[in-house]
C-alpha cells in the first residue's frame, strides 16, 4: 500500500510533464527540450505571485510583486505565465525553422537553447538558493494523512489530485471540444486537417500553450511540495518526463499517463540497498520497452518525423 | 620608485585578448571537435545517435583505472606517465568502446529517428549511474591523480591534433570507400539503399562502432588532460551539447562538426568578459544559430566554393 | 600591484555555493582594505582580486585556472567543488601557483601537491561531534537510520565518517538510504526508513535537499532526534524546513555565535550586505581563504620579501609564508599542516532553534570544542613561529 501510494505520488508529476511533451510531439513530431525550464519557471512564478521576495543573491534583491495571492489563483496565473513563455519558445525556437522547412532535428537544439536561456535568466533574477512558500500556503491541511496503514504527506495527495484533474480535463477537452478535435486532427494527419480548413499553425500554438500550462502547473505544485531548490530543478523532471513520454508511446495521451504512473511505481519498488541505481531504472525500463515494443506501451505507430 | 617584482616579471599578456585562448582551452576545443565527429559518423548514415558521451565516459574511465591502478603501465611516483602507455590506453579505450558499441548497436540500431535518439540518451544515463555506483570507480569523487604523459597542457595538443587529423583523414577516405557510399545512400533513402543491395544493418553498425571508437579514445585523452575522471563526464547535457556541435557546424561534411566543436567549446570561454550573463548569451547562440544557419556553418555549397577557388588558383 | 585570483562556481548547479563564496571573498576584501595596514615600502601596492566563473564542471574550472595563472595571479582561491579541485589543482601545482581551497572537503586535496592547501576542515573531524551530542542526550539509542546523497562528493565522504563513528559506538544502522543530489521528494526513502522505527536519523546531504528531507521526515511522523552533516550548515535551510528545523543537531566548522573580534567584524560586514540572514559556513570559509592569503602577503611585504623576485619566486615564497603562519579567523584560530591541510582549533555543536513564525532561526551553540583537527597526526605540532620556516618535505 505504501509503495503504491509512493509510486502514484511521484508518477502523477511524471505524467504531467510527459503530457506536456506529448502535446507538442503529437502535432509537430518533435521534442521540446525547453519543457524542463518552463517547469522551473512555473515554480518561481507561483512563488512570486504569492508575494515571495527575491533574496540578497538575486538580480533584484528584496524585490517582489506588489501582491500576495492565495495559492490557487497564484498557481493558475503561473500556469498561464508559463503557457505564454511556451508560446514565446515556439515563436523563437520552432516557428522560424518550420517556415524555412528546416530539418525537425534542429528544433532539438533550438529548444534546448531556449531552455538554457530561460534557466540562466531565472538564475540571474532569483539567485541559486532554495525558496520555500510561505508557511500558511496550505492552511487547514494536516501535514500527513494515513491511508490503510500507509502515510503520505497531504501536499502530495493534493498534488496527485490536481494532476489527475488537469489530466482528466485535458483528455476530456481533447475528446469532446471542437478545439480538441481540431488539435487531434492535426496530430493525426496535418495535410488532411489543412484540407478540412483547420489552421495548423494555430493548433501548433495551442499545443505549446497547453504544454506550457501543464509544465507551469507541475512546477508550481512540486514547488509547494518540496520548495524551489534552484533554477535547475525542472530539468530533472524534464528528463524523467522524456523517459515517460517514450515509455508510454510518443504522442499518446493515455500512454503518457500510464507511463508516468508505471515509472513512479517502479521507482518506489527499488529496495534501499539498490537506491543508487534508481535513476538508471527509469532508463533501463525505457531501454527494454523500446527494444521489445518500439512504439511504446500504448503507442499506435512508429512516427518517423525526425 | 622600484616597481614591484611580481609585476615586472609577470607574463606580458596581463589582461589579454592575446591569451584568452591558451593551449589548455585549445585542447578542450579539439576534444569538442573529436566528439563532434563522433556524433557526425552515425548521422552520416542517417542515424541520430546521442550515445557519444556514454562511450566517451567508458573510454575515460578505462584510462583512469588503467593509469592509476595498473602499475605495469609505469606511472611514476612524481605523477609522470610513459608516452607509449598513454598511446596504448587510447587504443584500448577505443577498442573497449567499440566492443560495447558492437553489443549495444545490434540492439538499438533496430530503432529509428527520435526513438534511437532517446534510446541512446537512456544508454548515456545508464552508463553514468553505473560509473557512479560501481565499487571500483570512486563513487561521486571519481578517480583522481591521473598521471601525466606531458609536462604541460600544451603537450596534449599533439595527440589531440593527431587524433583529429586521423579522424578527418578517415572521414575523407570514407567518402570514396564502399562503406562511406553506403552510409550516404542510407542517409538519403534507407529503403532505396536496401533495394540497391546495401547491407544496411552492417553499414549502420559500422558507423556506430566507428563513432564509439573515436569517442572512447577521446575519453582516454580527456581523462589524462582533466587529471581526474568521474561519472559527471558523460551526461544528458553532453549528449545535447555534442549534437549541437554537429548541428551548428553542419552535418553534411566532417568539417562541420569539427568547426562546430571548436567554436562552441570556445564560446563560453570567449564570453567571459560579459560576466554573469555569459550562459544566457551562449543559450541565445544555440537558440538562434540553427535559425540563421539551418544547414550549419559548413555547408556543401561553401565547401564547393572553397574547393573551386583552390582549383582556380594554380591556373 | 599584487593580484589574487578566485575561481568559484557562478554558473551551473554549484552556483548555490558560489554565490555565498563570492560574498565571503568580497567581505574579506572590504575588511582587509578597511584595516589600517602597517607602513611598509610595498604597502603602496594594492592587493587586487580577479574573480572568474569556474562553472560547476571540471573543464570550466581548468580554463579559469589557466586564465588567471596566465594573467599573473600570485595565488588562487577555489575551486568550489572537490571534483573540480582534482582537475584544476594539479595545473596550479605544476606551475607552482599557491591554491587555497575554501570549500573542498574530499580526502586527498592538499596531497595533490605542496602548493595546494585548504581552509575547509574535512568532515572526518567535525561529523562525529554532533553524533556524540545526540547519544549523550539519549544513551538508549539503538536504531539509527542513515541518509546520504550518493552522487555528492561531500556527502558521500561525510557519511563514511558518520558510519565509522556509529560503528565505534557499536551501532549498526538499521538502514542506509541513498539519495541523489537533485532529489527533493523523499517520500520513498523516508517511508522505507520509518518502517524500521529509527530512534536517530543521521543525514548527509546538501542544504536545500536537507531542509526538505528534515521537513518531510517530521511531516511523515518521525519524532526522534536528527543529526545533520556540515552541508546543512547554512541559514538557507530555514525557509525550507521552517519550524520543522527545530531541534536538529549539527556539528559546525563555523559558528556565527563565536564571540571574537574578527568574527564580530565579519558579522557586521555580512549584516550590511545581507540583513536578512546570518552568514553560512561557506561564506565564512571563503572569507577565511582570502584572509589567510592577504595576511601572508602582508607579512611578506613587511619583510620586504617580494622585492626583486620573479613571479615564480614570489609565488613560492607566498606558499611558504602561508603555511608557516597562524591565523585568527572567523572560523576560530587556524594554521596549516606542512602538507597544506588546515588545522582548526575550534569546532561547534549547535542546535537549530526556530522562532515561532517558522521563518527565522539560529544555530544555538550547544558545545564549543577546542581540539586539534588532525586525527592522522595526533601529536600536536609545536606552534610554528613565522620565523621558523623550513622547506617542506
Amino acid at each position: 500500500m505504501q509503495t503504491l501510494l509512493n509510486g502514484a505520488a511521484a508518477g502523477g508529476v511524471y505524467a504531467l510533464v510527459a503530457l506536456g511533451y506529448t502535446l507538442v510531439f503529437s502535432v509537430l513530431g518533435v521534442i521540446n527540450f525547453a519543457q524542463g525550464a518552463l517547469f522551473s519557471l512555473g515554480g518561481y512564478l507561483t512563488f512570486l505571485l504569492m508575494g515571495g521576495r527575491i533574496s540578497a543573491n538575486g538580480g533584484l534583491p528584496g524585490w517582489g510583486l506588489p501582491l500576495a495571492l492565495p495559492f490557487a489563483p497564484a498557481l493558475l496565473l503561473a500556469a498561464m505565465g508559463a503557457a505564454l513563455a511556451s508560446l514565446l519558445v515556439e515563436r523563437l525556437a520552432f516557428a522560424p525553422l518550420r517556415q524555412r522547412n528546416a530539418e525537425p532535428l534542429l528544433s532539438l537544439i533550438t529548444s534546448l537553447g531556449a531552455g538554457l536561456v530561460l534557466v540562466n535568466l531565472l538564475q540571474l533574477l532569483m539567485g541559486a538558493e532554495g525558496y520555500a512558500f510561505p508557511a500558511g500556503t496550505l492552511t487547514g491541511l494536516p501535514a500527513a494523512i494515513s491511508l490503510g496503514g500507509a502515510r503520505i504527506r497531504s501536499v502530495q495527495v493534493l498534488l496527485l489530485v490536481i494532476c489527475a484533474a488537469a489530466v482528466l480535463l485535458l483528455t476530456l477537452w481533447l475528446e469532446r471540444s471542437r478545439g480538441g478535435r481540431a488539435l487531434r486532427a492535426v496530430a493525426e494527419d496535418p495535410t488532411t486537417a489543412r484540407l478540412l480548413g483547420i489552421d495548423s499553425d494555430a493548433m501548433v500554438r495551442l499545443a505549446f500553450l497547453l504544454s506550457g500550462a501543464l509544465a507551469g502547473l507541475g512546477g508550481g505544485l512540486v514547488g509547494v511540495s518540496v520548495s524551489l531548490p534552484g533554477p535547475y530543478f525542472g530539468i530533472g523532471y524534464g528528463l524523467k518526463g522524456l523517459a515517460v513520454l517514450v515509455l508510454g508511446g510518443l504522442g499518446s495521451v493515455p500512454g503518457a499517463i500510464a507511463g508516468g504512473l508505471l515509472m513512479g511505481l517502479a521507482e518506489a519498488l527499488v529496495p534501499a540497498d539498490a537506491s543508487g541505481w534508481r535513476d538508471a531504472l527509469a532508463f533501463a525500463i525505457l531501454f527494454a520497452v523500446l527494444l521489445l515494443r518500439p512504439s511504446g506501451l500504448l503507442g499506435r505507430r512508429l512516427v518517423e518525423k525526425v | 620608485m622600484e616597481r614591484h617584482a611580481a609585476e615586472r616579471h609577470a607574463p606580458v599578456s596581463r589582461w589579454g585578448c592575446t591569451n584568452v585562448i591558451d593551449n589548455g582551452l585549445l585542447v578542450q576545443m579539439l576534444i569538442g571537435a573529436l566528439l563532434g565527429v563522433s556524433v557526425y559518423l552515425p548521422l552520416a548514415a542517417g542515424q541520430l545517435s546521442l550515445a557519444t558521451p556514454a562511450f566517451y565516459a567508458v573510454g575515460g574511465t578505462l584510462a583512469a583505472l588503467l593509469s592509476t591502478r595498473w602499475a605495469a603501465l609505469g606511472a611514476g611516483a612524481d605523477g609522470s606517465f610513459p608516452l607509449p602507455s598513454f598511446l596504448l590506453e587510447l587504443l584500448l579505450a577505443g577498442a573497449l568502446a567499440g566492443l560495447l558499441a558492437l553489443l549495444v548497436g545490434r540492439l538499438v540500431l533496430r530503432l529509428q529517428g527520435i526513438y534511437l535518439a532517446i534510446a541512446t540518451i537512456a544508454l548515456v544515463e545508464i552508463v553514468r549511474v553505473a560509473i557512479l555506483n560501481l565499487p571500483f570507480t570512486g563513487g561521486a569523487i571519481g578517480i583522481f591523480a591521473i598521471p601525466q604523459p606531458f609536462a604541460t597542457a600544451s603537450g596534449y595538443l599533439v595527440p589531440a591534433l593527431a587524433l583529429l587529423a586521423l579522424a578527418g583523414w578517415g572521414c575523407q577516405r570514407l567518402e570514396g570507400m564502399p562503406l562511406g557510399r553506403a552510409m550516404a545512400a542510407i542517409r538519403d533513402d534507407e529503403l532505396a539503399a536496401r533495394c540497391m543491395g546495401i547491407d544496411t544493418t552492417a553499414t549502420r553498425l559500422s558507423a556506430f562502432v566507428l563513432s564509439a571508437v573515436l569517442a572512447g579514445s577521446t575519453g582516454a585523452l580527456a581523462a589524462h588532460f582533466l587529471n581526474t575522471w568521474n561519472a559527471r563526464q558523460g551526461s544528458f547535457d553532453a549528449s545535447i551539447t555534442t549534437l549541437a556541435f554537429v548541428i551548428l557546424g553542419g552535418s553534411r561534411s566532417w568539417l562541420g562538426p569539427v568547426v562546430g566543436g571548436l567554436l562552441l567549446t570556445a564560446l563560453p570561454e570567449l564570453l567571459r568578459p560579459v560576466g554573469d550573463v555569459r550562459l544566457v548569451l551562449f543559450g541565445l547562440v544555440i537558440l538562434l544559430g540553427p535559425v540563421f544557419f539551418p544547414r550549419g556553418l559548413i555547408t556543401p555549397g561553401l565547401l564547393e566554393r572553397i574547393g573551386g577557388r583552390r582549383q582556380e588558383a594554380p591556373r | 600591484m599584487l593580484k589574487l585570483g578566485a575561481v568559484i562556481a557562478l554558473t551551473g548547479n554549484a552556483n548555490l555555493y558560489g554565490q555565498d563564496q563570492r560574498l565571503g571573498i568580497a567581505l574579506a576584501q572590504q575588511w582587509f582594505n578597511g584595516r589600517s595596514r602597517p607602513k611598509t615600502p610595498d604597502s603602496a601596492s594594492p592587493l587586487t582580486l580577479e574573480l572568474e566563473d569556474g562553472g560547476s564542471d571540471e573543464a570550466t574550472a581548468i580554463a579559469a585556472f589557466n586564465l588567471l595563472i596566465n594573467a599573473g595571479a600570485l595565488a588562487l582561491i577555489g575551486p568550489t567543488l572537490s571534483q573540480q579541485a582534482f582537475a584544476a589543482d594539479p595545473i596550479a601545482q605544476r606551475l607552482g601557483v599557491p591554491v587555497v581551497a575554501p570549500s573542498n572537503t574530499a580526502q586527498g586535496i592538499p596531497q595533490i601537491g605542496r602548493y595546494i592547501s585548504r581552509v575547509s576542515a574535512q568532515s572526518s573531524v567535525i561529523a562525529p561531534l554532533s553524533l556524540g551530542e545526540a547519544l549523550r542526550r539519549d544513551p538508549s539509542i539503538r536504531r539509527v537510520a542513515v541518509f546520504y546523497a550518493q552522487d555528492d562528493a561531500y556527502s558521500a565522504a561525510e557519511t563514511v565518517i558518520f558510519q565509522k563513528a556509529l560503528a565505534a559506538r557499536n551501532l549498526t544502522p538499521v538502514t542506509v538510504q541513498r539519495t541523489q543530489l537533485a532529489d527533493n521528494d523523499f517520500q520513498n526513502p523516508i517511508t522505507a526508513a520509518l518502517q524500521l522505527n529509527p530512534q536517530l536519523v543521521v543525514i548527509s546531504v546538501q542544504a536545500v535537499a536537507g531542509g526538505n528531507l528534515i521537513r518531510q521526515l517530521r511531516e511523515l511522523g518521525y519524532r526522534g532526534q536528527i543529526v545533520v552533516g556540515n552541508g546543512l550548515n547554512t541559514p538557507n535551510i530555514y525557509p525550507i524546513c521552517q519550524r520543522w528545523c527545530d531541534g536538529i543537531l549539527i556539528a559546525q566548522a563555523y559558528s556565527p555565535e563565536l564571540d571574537t573580534p574578527i568574527n564580530r567584524a565579519f558579522l557586521r560586514l555580512h549584516q550590511r550586505a545581507n540583513p536578512e540572514q546570518p552568514p553560512s559556513q561557506i561564506t565564512a570559509q571563503a572569507f577565511t581563504a582570502y584572509q589567510v592569503l592577504a595576511e601572508a602577503i602582508t607579512r611578506l611585504e613587511q619583510q620586504g620579501g617580494l622585492r626583486g623576485q620573479t613571479l615564480g619566486q614570489a609565488r613560492s615564497r607566498l606558499m611558504q609564508e602561508l603555511l608557516g603562519g597562524s591565523y585568527d579567523t572567523p572560523l576560530g584560530p587556524i594554521r596549516f599542516r606542512p602538507d597544506g591541510e588546515v588545522v582548526q582549533g575550534r569546532f561547534y555543536v549547535a542546535e537549530v532553534r526556530m522562532q515561532p513564525d517558522g521563518r527565522r532561526g539560529r544555530f544555538t551553540l550547544v558545545r564549543d570544542l577546542s581540539l586539534e583537527s588532525d586525527p592522522q597526526d595526533p601529536a600536536p605540532r609545536p606552534a610554528t613561529k613565522p620565523s621558523a620556516r623550513g622547506e617542506r618535505p
